[in-house]
């Protein structure tokens, strides 16, 4: 191996050699480039290509054209030279000044003959004296930096450093902080009381506030332990889980859809169970390095096999990890770079993905590598059937869930079976086969456009066109069946009927197949067009599903159902027989087959793994990322600056296995600490390293680079326990500052960068809204299962963390608070205000819900002053003060005198009333007093004993027994304006004598009067002027009785001339709504609290 | 918990306790610094209004977008050559999404308009009016000829990967100049085009930077912004109850550090409560004279351009108006018929945009663009069955060569800008790439588009990403 190396380097320095030989015994050619060639990059290009320009940081393209080894090797887009040939060097194209985009140098074209040298010099060879290296800094620097870069050394062994107020220390952290305020002689802020410590490590470890009772307890016990006691109960608490879990649902751009798709379910039915799982191991105390390898190789790890669920096996969920990313309409490059990201970023802050195109600018990551990530991705599938996991949610219906996805499959393979089976039959007609033959015919040595043009303008399916082309390229001329066919295709069009005539009359056949012979001979087919059809109808008629015992015929029946022939379709390449409107229809069966495994109580969880693939292969680099574009072959592998340059490629399967002990390993030097970073981060609400998912070149080492190191140690001493790094913070004197800084804090502190106090925090969505559940009294504790629909009203009272994420529309209120983006990997929440955050603890219906909720839970409590308190501990788990409770009480005296608004008048009222003929008038409006099946009527029964038959529905409805009854649609108009009418009245019943239908505004003649017997009528009424609740009633009246007179009917008004608003009466309709009285003083009151910036922040 | 907010400034006004209003102010007249080459550029938490790089031409942006495509050919290109071709096979072939046949002439007549001469198609007669303010760019071209990744590439300067919308790099940069209204507002009526949500993505950036979507089918402003209206007591009733929470916001304050956090929450609910009735105004297009209604005319897109002017006079930053859900403009077949119809229902309106904003001295500073995601070609669609039911009368996909044009906000007016081959098949004379026009948009906006980034993932990215060149001469 050695020894071929070294052979191979002598032979590359022999051919450089003579190169540089020839170059430069060139002296003309030298002297041309000083002269003209030199002065012109100097003056033209050096500013923006040459070492002194990547200095300056105004380097464009990473090209140098200060180096002949910088113009050879070339920038971004590749060699800029060829030597010896001007139209393949980029750099002439660019000063030729052609394509825009590349028109070189910016300002202005050359002059003509300034070009015209720079073609002479590259068709010379491009003969360049100069010597220097391309991008010295550029791969150089990053290799010198990569050495010393902090992050990228081994963690240190560090000890505590010694402070000086010794008192001050609980944890070793403490001398780490304490260190470095002492230094910059600023004290560390007081020690917090202790009901904001136990909302702070409450809301810290669960994400939820605690009871008034918790605090209490606290307060009163005295012991040293008793902080320690509430994070072991916190921790041991499910909601912990809930919450942390959460946290790493950020880093995982955890979402329950693929974003969008074309036709296919767009939901992951399964995405829950990679969060139960995720939630699981936090709660589990899984070790942060199992917990990794788990979410890159579970597939590996855990056995597989077997139908049992076992508790291994609930660990293949964790490769949700991998999989819950966004589908880019299912291409397979962004989808593995997704995963590529969200696995560097995520377990190493490493931008990997950076390289996709180009090495990476910033840090030693070379497109190669990120191909040798991306060979580990390809080599791996996601199986069609995942593995079940667990039990269904309802166990009961497991069964009726099988039952009816085997119904389902079963319509779609049933249909795929009809349907193949019928495009065959239809395929192997005489007519079909004589119009692909033609058209087979027709395509042969055409080009593409030609071919389309055949396909469409003939209508046909390309999938059968291209058999039939690819099976007729290779009929031999003297076929015995197609022989005679071949010969006539060419005879020209002028001739051909004669031509054919002739040839079918001859006795010259001896070579052809006598059932052929039998079939043509004496034909006279005037044109090709007639000729297929001749020979459609032969092989029709020979077709069959029974071989034929002659000979000749069986030869013609193969032509139809052999091997490769044209019509043998195999049914597992059924697709290729099917059209495009049979396709749409199997993937809407295949849809109905997939959505039910979301919709379905009985499904039981599956988990969303990645499996190696059998055969595991390496890719080709993607030049510029463009696929197709193929580099040299990249190895599947580990990154060489951490593994070494002599570190092997992956062997064992895609790699992952590998990668994954790779990357979760004490000796990477990135993972633990930069878990340590984020589990910091978490904690104080800013990391050490301010940019979580970023430990890259340009980062700088953390101001507390020392502590960061010692954490990492310590934690992956500690087994890698999360949990048991919690303990450590929480227990520190650190963490237990008070959120106010001592003044010196505030003044040479700013930042906080020394952690000189404790950062206020905002509550993210999910604990704002839980907190609001909490308060409410509402807050459903059940752990896990399917996602919910969090927005739609009744409102869940399950915590946040279950609501359902539609990556593709998110609902506006995860939005305007800031939640993770489901669509990348997100290293840290954004924290903005903006009113809309304050229109929905105003005006949601959900906000107002929780204000009722907690007013109502202080209704017993007695005197107001003692309501007040009650509410302040519900809400904030403490007392109010002597001030707090008079503002509170002043507040309802002040309400009390406030008349309660009354509520609008519905727009579209159900009722009826009594109808003259002759005025045509209406009288005494009365509303319909049931609703039931979707419509208002008298009552339970039909007909109601009083009210008879009259009904209304959204779209007609019935008029009553008689003109007592009619059937009255009231609209009340909600503001004044211009307005017009329309709609249909239909009545669809032969018998009976039709009904009336009549618009009427109060106390005025009808505006519109409309009979109908069978059929419809439009009843538009053009310019009406209302005024604001004025009522329009839309009357229909059964004439001489009720028979038959079933109607539908939904006008619409509708504003015009500015006048806003279109109310259609079907749109508009419901049932009973539900009686939303106005707030209450006290509901007001509670709703105040629950806005508050106590309510919301904690500190 | 602003961990990437310009802490000095914060820091600064916390020690000398100035409030939220002096944050504005700083924001105002700190521009310099903030989009500055070195170190991680600030992360903005608020759509406080802010300077960008260069003096603006253009405050606002008005999109209005023809998704599905429209021809170039049948609106502001005119082809006389095309038609002379009519039914015969062009000389220049271009390979197309789906199979294409012979040349298509334009059903529509083309007519010179106002000083400038420059010829507009009947069918955007009213349009045709206003030309001589209009800087129309015949030479755009995109990447691909398909719907998802041009619309990707139009709104969000990549086809495929998750990257913030223009309006988003917009109401992120500057801000917006009504804090009482969203400040990037999308109108789109029925559902979603293509690509749904994506078009109005904040990617990366903080999600309120996020287009605000509405569902204009509505005309009631309680259905078109959420939240907005509050059912459950009376105005005073509110009055009352938030002075109330401002009381107590107030006692929560006075024990705590002076902290921009929660200032700035104290007033999101002044904002909002001002927002509620705000929106409910801009929404309400009774308060607009007849004549005024009258000049817009009737139907969904009379009422779209209305609540846009409606909606920069009050300040919104960023409007965005599509013609309807999917991809209305996608003539594969009949395309005379359903463009004669597209226009007829947008043309007036636009028409009335434009003079209406002129007329409102509006016009100098808002930035009215209309593009479709690519054109069409000017050869026929040959039939293909789930594209054009067999008829042989539209035009296929195009983004060799199609039309923009850019309206008010610094740009020239009566100007045409580049050229597409005799046929208006690709564009030849000084192409526009889609990112070229980003660039030039920004530049209007007052960026220097290759400045303009934000940290994320280890890398600068900015709306053109690596690409873009600023069109100089569109600018007035």
């Amino acid at each position: 191996m050695l020894r071929r190396a070294s052979f191979l380097s002598f032979l590359l320095s022999a051919v450089l050699a003579t190169a540089t030989t020839i170059s430069a015994e060139d002296k003309d050619g030298i002297d041309f480039f000083e002269t003209k060639i030199r002065p012109v990059l100097s003056e033209k290009c050096y500013a923006c290509h040459s070492v002194a320009a990547e200095a300056k940081k105004k380097l464009k393209g990473a090209l140098y054209l200060d180096s002949k080894e910088g113009v050879l090797k070339g920038g971004d887009t590749g060699t800029a030279l060829v030597p010896g040939d001007p139209d393949k060097s980029l750099m002439i194209k660019a000063i030729r000044y052609h394509d825009d985009d590349t028109a070189m140098p910016p300002k202005e074209k050359m002059p003509d003959p300034v070009i015209a040298d720079f073609e002479h010099w590259v068709r010379m060879g491009a003969p360049d004296p100069r010597t220097g290296t391309a991008a010295p800094k550029a791969g150089q620097a990053i290799a010198e930096q990569t050495k010393t870069h902090w992050s990228f050394q081994p963690v240190a062994a560090v000890k505590p450093p010694a402070v000086k107020q010794a008192k001050w220390i609980q944890t070793e952290i403490d001398h780490f902080i304490l260190a470095k305020l002492e230094a910059a002689k600023i004290p560390p802020a007081p020690t917090v009381d202790k009901r904001t410590l136990v909302r702070r490590a409450t809301h810290d470890l669960t994400g939820l506030p605690p009871t008034a009772e918790e605090v209490a307890a606290f307060e009163a016990d005295k012991s040293p332990e008793a902080f320690a006691r509430v994070i072991d109960r916190l921790l041991a608490s499910p909601a912990y889980g809930e919450r942390w879990g959460r946290h790493w649902l950020d880093v995982a751009r955890y979402a329950d859809s693929k974003g969008y798709v074309f036709q296919e379910d767009r939901a992951y039915p399964y995405a829950y169970a990679y969060r139960d799982w995720v939630v699981q191991s936090f709660n589990d105390d899984l070790p942060y390095d199992r917990f990794l390898q788990m979410q890159i190789a579970a597939d590996r790890l855990v056995d597989m096999k077997g139908d049992k669920n076992t508790d291994d096996k609930r660990h293949l969920a964790a490769l949700g990890f991998m999989t819950v990313g966004r589908r880019f309409i299912n291409n397979p490059h962004d989808i593995i770079d997704d995963r590529i990201d969200v696995l560097s970023r995520g377990t190493m802050g490493l931008t990997i993905s950076c390289s996709r195109c180009h090495d990476h600018k910033f840090d030693p990551i070379s497109t190669k590598e990120y191909y040798g990530f991306y060979g580990m991705f390809a080599s791996s599938e996601e199986p069609s059937d995942p593995p079940i996991i667990g039990n269904a949610s309802d166990p009961k219906q497991t069964e009726a869930y099988e039952q009816e996805k085997a119904k389902r499959k079963k319509e779609r393979e049933d249909f795929r079976a009809k349907t193949y089976a019928e495009r065959l039959k239809e395929l192997r007609s005489g007519e079909m086969l004589a119009k692909y033959l033609l058209a087979a015919q027709d395509a042969l040595g055409q080009d593409d456009d030609k071919r389309n043009e055949i396909v469409s303008t003939r209508q046909l399916e390309r999938s059968v066109f291209n058999r039939w082309r690819g099976w007729l390229e290779k009929i031999a001329a003297k076929h015995p069946v197609l022989g005679p066919w071949k010969l006539m295709v060419a005879f020209p069009d002028g001739e051909f009927a004669q031509k054919a005539k002739e040839l079918l009359a001859s006795n010259d056949h001896g070579w052809v197949n006598p059932v052929a012979v039998a079939a043509l001979k004496g034909k006279e087919p005037k044109n090709r067009e007639e000729l297929s059809k001749l020979y459609g109808a032969l092989l029709a008629a020979n077709d069959g599903e029974q071989k034929h015992e002659d000979g000749s015929q069986e030869a013609i029946r193969q032509l139809v159902r052999g091997d490769g022939t044209p019509t043998a379709v195999a049914y597992d390449q059924a697709n290729e027989v099917l059209n495009g409107k049979d396709e749409d229809k199997l993937r809407e069966l295949q849809k109905k087959v997939d959505e039910l495994a979301s919709q379905h109580a009985g499904a039981p969880p599956r988990a969303m793994v990645l499996v190696d693939r059998a055969k595991p292969h390496n890719v080709k680099v993607f030049v510029r990322g463009q696929p197709g574009n193929n580099g040299d072959e990249a190895p599947r592998g580990f990154l060489s600056f951490i593994a070494g340059k002599d570190a092997k490629p992956f062997s064992d399967g895609s790699g992952r296995l590998e990668l994954a002990r790779a990357i979760a390993n004490k000796d990477n030097p990135l993972t633990a600490r930069v878990m340590a970073n984020r589990v910091w981060a978490w904690h104080f609400g800013t990391g050490l390293v301010r940019t979580p998912s970023d430990f890259g070149l340009r980062t700088e080492a953390p101001v507390h680079r020392e502590l960061l190191d010692w954490l990492a140690a310590r934690f992956v001493a500690d087994g890698w326990s999360v949990k048991k790094l919690h303990r450590l913070i929480m227990l520190s004197s650190t963490y237990q500052q008070s959120s106010n800084g001592t003044p010196a804090a505030v003044k040479l502190d700013p930042e906080n960068a020394l952690v000189s106090r404790f950062n206020r925090q905002r509550m993210s969505i999910e604990a704002m809204r839980d907190a609001l559940l909490f308060a409410s009294g509402k807050l459903d504790r059940t752990v896990g299962g399917k996602s919910v629909d969090i927005i739609k009203e009744p409102f869940t009272g399950r915590r946040t963390l279950y609501g359902s994420i539609d990556r593709q529309n998110l609902p506006g209120m995860f939005r305007s608070f800031d939640f993770a983006s489901p669509d990348a990997h997100t290293p840290q929440r954004f924290f903005t205000t903006v009113p809309q955050q304050a229109l929905y603890l105003m005006n949601s219906p959900f906000a107002v819900e929780q204000a009722r909720a907690l007013a109502k839970r202080s209704d017993g409590a007695g005197t107001p002053d003692a309501r007040v308190q009650q509410l302040y501990r519900l809400a904030f788990a403490r007392s109010a003060s002597k001030d707090e409770v008079k503002l509170g009480t002043d507040f309802i005296k002040t309400q009390d005198g406030a008349s309660a608004e009354t509520e609008a008048t519905p727009v579209w009222l159900y009722g009826y009333g009594v109808f003259d003929p002759q005025a045509r008038t209406l009288s005494g409006f009365t509303k319909l007093p049931k609703f039931k099946d979707n419509a208002w009527r008298g009552g339970d029964n039909m007909p109601d004993e009083k009210l008879g038959y009259v009904n209304l529905t959204a779209n007609g409805g019935h008029p009553g027994n008689s003109h007592a009854h009619a059937a009255v649609r009231r609209f009340t108009a909600p503001h004044d304006g211009l307005f017009t009418i329309s709609g249909t009245l239909k009545r669809p019943a032969k018998e009976g004598d039709g009904v009336r239908a009549l618009a009427i505004l109060e106390g005025k003649p009808p505006l519109g009067d409309w009979e109908v017997t069978t059929g419809e009528v439009a009843t538009s009424v053009g310019r009406v002027q209302l005024k604001a609740g004025q009522t329009l009633d839309f009357v229909v009246d059964g004439k001489s009785g009720p028979g038959w007179d079933g109607f539908e009917w939904s006008p619409q008004v509708a504003g015009i001339d500015g006048t806003n608003g279109t109310w259609n009466a079907a749109d508009g309709f419901s049932g009973p709504k539900s009686a939303k009285p106005t707030l209450s003083a006290w509901e007001r009151y509670a709703q105040a609290l629950l806005m508050t910036n106590e309510f919301v922040f904690v500190d | 918990m602003l961990p990437n907010l310009p802490l000095s400034r914060r820091q600064l006004l916390q020690r000398s306790g100035m409030g939220f209003g002096a944050l504005a102010l700083g924001a105002l007249s700190g521009g310099n610094g903030l989009f500055a080459d070195e170190g991680a550029p600030p992360v903005f938490g608020n759509m406080l209004p802010r300077q960008p790089h260069f003096p603006v031409k253009a405050k606002h942006i008005i999109h209005i977008f023809a998704n599905g495509g429209a021809s170039q050919v049948d609106t502001f290109d005119p082809k006389p050559l095309l038609n002379e071709f009519h039914g015969k096979a062009l000389p220049i072939k271009l390979s197309t999404e789906r199979p294409t046949g012979a040349a298509l002439g334009s059903p529509f007549k083309f007519q010179k308009y106002g000083k400038s001469g420059i010829e507009v198609s009947e069918i955007f007669k009213n349009v045709g009016e206003c030309v001589d303010d209009m800087c129309i760019i015949r030479s755009m071209y995109a990447d691909v000829p398909n719907h998802e990744p041009s619309l990707l590439l139009l709104n969000c300067g990549d086809a495929r990967q998750v990257r913030p919308s223009m309006g988003s790099w917009m109401t992120y940069g500057l801000g917006t100049l009504n804090q009482n209204l969203p400040g990037f507002v999308v109108m789109c009526p029925n559902g979603y085009p293509i690509q749904e949500s994506q078009n109005w993505q904040a990617g990366f950036l903080p999600g309120v930077f996020q287009g605000t979507y509405l569902d204009t089918k509505h005309s009631d402003v309680e259905k078109l912004v959420e939240h907005v209206k509050h059912n459950f007591s009376s105005p005073k009733q509110q009055r009352s109850q938030l002075d109330l929470l401002l009381q107590l916001n107030e006692q929560h304050a006075k024990t705590r550090q002076q902290d921009a956090q929660l200032e700035s929450r104290i007033q999101s609910f002044e904002l909002a409560y001002r927002m509620q009735m705000e929106a409910s105004d801009v929404f309400d297009l009774s308060k607009e004279p007849k004549h005024i209604r009258e000049m817009y005319g009737e139907g969904t897109q009379a009422r779209q351009m209305m609540y846009a002017r409606r909606m920069i006079e009050k300040g919104v930053r960023f409007v965005q108006i599509w013609h309807g859900e999917g991809q209305p403009w996608d003539n594969h077949d009949d395309l005379e018929e359903g463009h004669r119809r597209l226009a007829g229902e947008c043309d007036k309106p636009i028409a009335a945009l434009i003079k209406d904003l002129k007329q409102r001295g509006l016009l100098d500073e808002t930035l009215i663009i209309w593009s479709g995601e690519f054109g069409r070609t000017p050869v026929v669609e040959m039939p293909k069955p789930g594209s054009n039911a067999g008829k042989i009368n539209g035009r296929d996909h195009n983004h060799y060569g199609f039309t923009t044009w850019l309206c008010g906000g610094g740009v020239k007016g009566g100007h045409v800008h580049g050229a597409t081959d005799e046929f208006g098949f690709k564009a030849v004379v000084d192409p526009v790439h889609v990112h070229d026009l980003q660039a030039t948009i920004m530049r209007l906006m007052g960026f220097d588009h290759e400045r303009f980034t934000f940290r994320y993932a280890g890398r600068d990215f900015r709306l053109t990403d690596v690409h873009g060149k600023v069109v100089k001469s569109l600018i007035a």
